[in-house]
């Protein structure tokens, strides 16, 4: 009989951090950071504090270990605010403390996260959702946190975002409705099909996701993928931001994360006809790579 | 143009994926991707070869004709120069 001993691994600390760093209690926000007024419509980060100020009676402020102050007035919509809270707002609070936000969606197959990047209204979460059909749970909905720390094993935080779709798409995926997420957003949060992983898990691969006539997987090669990570303009200037990082240290962390990880075009037509065709194919893509 | 190339490396960042060199301009944030002869030429870029000596290398690497090669090497180096990455003596 073989007895063997083998090294506990201590749970990620990322999840726990984050939860602790999101609390939220209720007061009232400065009006500028780091000497610059910030009056409604506005949004900083300096150092490790940010500050956004919606134009629709909301404020939030989060200082590093101390949680976020969210400012209410008395017209703003309740609905609205784990929408900022968990957009923008977590989005800084991840970059100030060393996690990457990249706008994508993701999915999970054999313990590893396959991630769908694109503009807005580009699909991410409504394709992400559909493979949950094919046995891929999801990971998170529109932004993915990623610790890189080590650029050769990123790792992929749970998503901290409800699945938001369209009443066509929850259609579409086969996913379960629940409320509508606000009076003047025409999605509800939704249960994917597949259900969804609370782990911490290493990143497989970025796909970028286009329109097209046919479905087609072409490899990201060399330059472009360093491009790539560059052009999630928001949450890559929030990042450099909170890190206070000049071109070259930008440059040296983008390199590194590019050189590591592999990146493929998917190029699908939108056609509602051939959504399940086309996730049909993305499933087995990801089985066999 | 007749001292050795040289890289001017506070200019630029550098790395290489897959073969493709990508350099970043330090002054803006600008991409350059270098593939096939153009990352062939930058690697020639050592502050040893003047630019005679570069495109001597080139033709002899590749079979070619030394005047041939010669405009398109000049109008790379130009834009190499024009970008900040290289002086030549």
């Amino acid at each position: 009989m073989a007895v063997m001993m083998e090294p506990a691994t201590p749970p990620h600390p990322g999840p726990g951090l984050l939860a602790h760093e999101a609390q939220v209690r209720y007061g009232t926000v400065p009006r500028e950071l780091g000497g610059q007024a910030m009056p409604p419509g506005s949004i900083g980060l300096h150092a490790d504090s940010f500050l956004l100020q919606t134009n629709t009676g909301y404020g939030f402020f989060y200082r590093k270990g101390e949680g976020v102050v969210i400012e209410r007035d008395s017209g703003a919509d309740p609905a609205e605010e784990v929408l900022w809270l968990n957009g923008s707002t977590y989005a800084a609070i991840a970059a100030i403390n060393g996690f990457l936000p990249f706008h994508a969606s993701a999915v999970v197959w054999n313990g590893r996260v396959y991630a769908f990047s694109g503009p807005s209204g580009a699909g991410k979460s409504t394709l992400s959702a559909a493979l949950g059909r094919h046995g891929l749970p999801l990971l998170c909905d529109d932004t993915l946190v990623l610790d890189i720390a080590d650029p050769a094993r990123v790792q992929c935080l749970p998503g901290h975002k409800r699945l938001k779709l369209t009443p066509q798409a929850i259609a579409l995926t086969g996913s379960t409705a629940q409320e509508r997420v606000a009076a003047i957003i025409d999605k509800h949060y939704a249960e994917p099909p597949g259900g969804i992983i609370r782990q911490v898990l290493p990143l497989a691969r970025l796909c970028f996701l286009e329109d097209g006539p046919e479905i087609a997987f072409t490899p990201i090669g060399g330059g472009e993928r360093i491009a790539r990570l560059n052009d999630d303009h928001y949450t890559a200037e929030l990042f450099a931001q909170a890190r206070d990082e000049d071109f070259a240290a930008r440059f040296a962390r983008i390199a590194a994360i590019a050189g590591h990880v592999p990146m493929t075009r998917l190029v699908r037509p939108r056609d509602p006809a051939r959504f399940d065709e086309v996730t049909a194919r993305v499933a087995a893509w990801i089985k066999e790579n | 143009m007749t001292g050795p190339l040289n890289r001017c490396s506070a200019a630029f960042g550098e790395t290489e994926i897959d073969g493709e060199v990508v350099l970043l301009s330090l002054a803006d944030g600008t991409f350059f991707s270098l593939t096939g002869t153009a990352a062939e030429i930058w690697s020639l870029i050592d502050g040893t070869h003047t630019r005679d000596a570069l495109i001597s290398a080139l033709a002899l690497r590749h079979d070619a004709v030394e005047a041939e090669i010669a405009p398109d090497v000049d109008a790379f180096l130009a834009q190499l120069i024009k970008a900040g990455f290289v002086t030549a003596g």
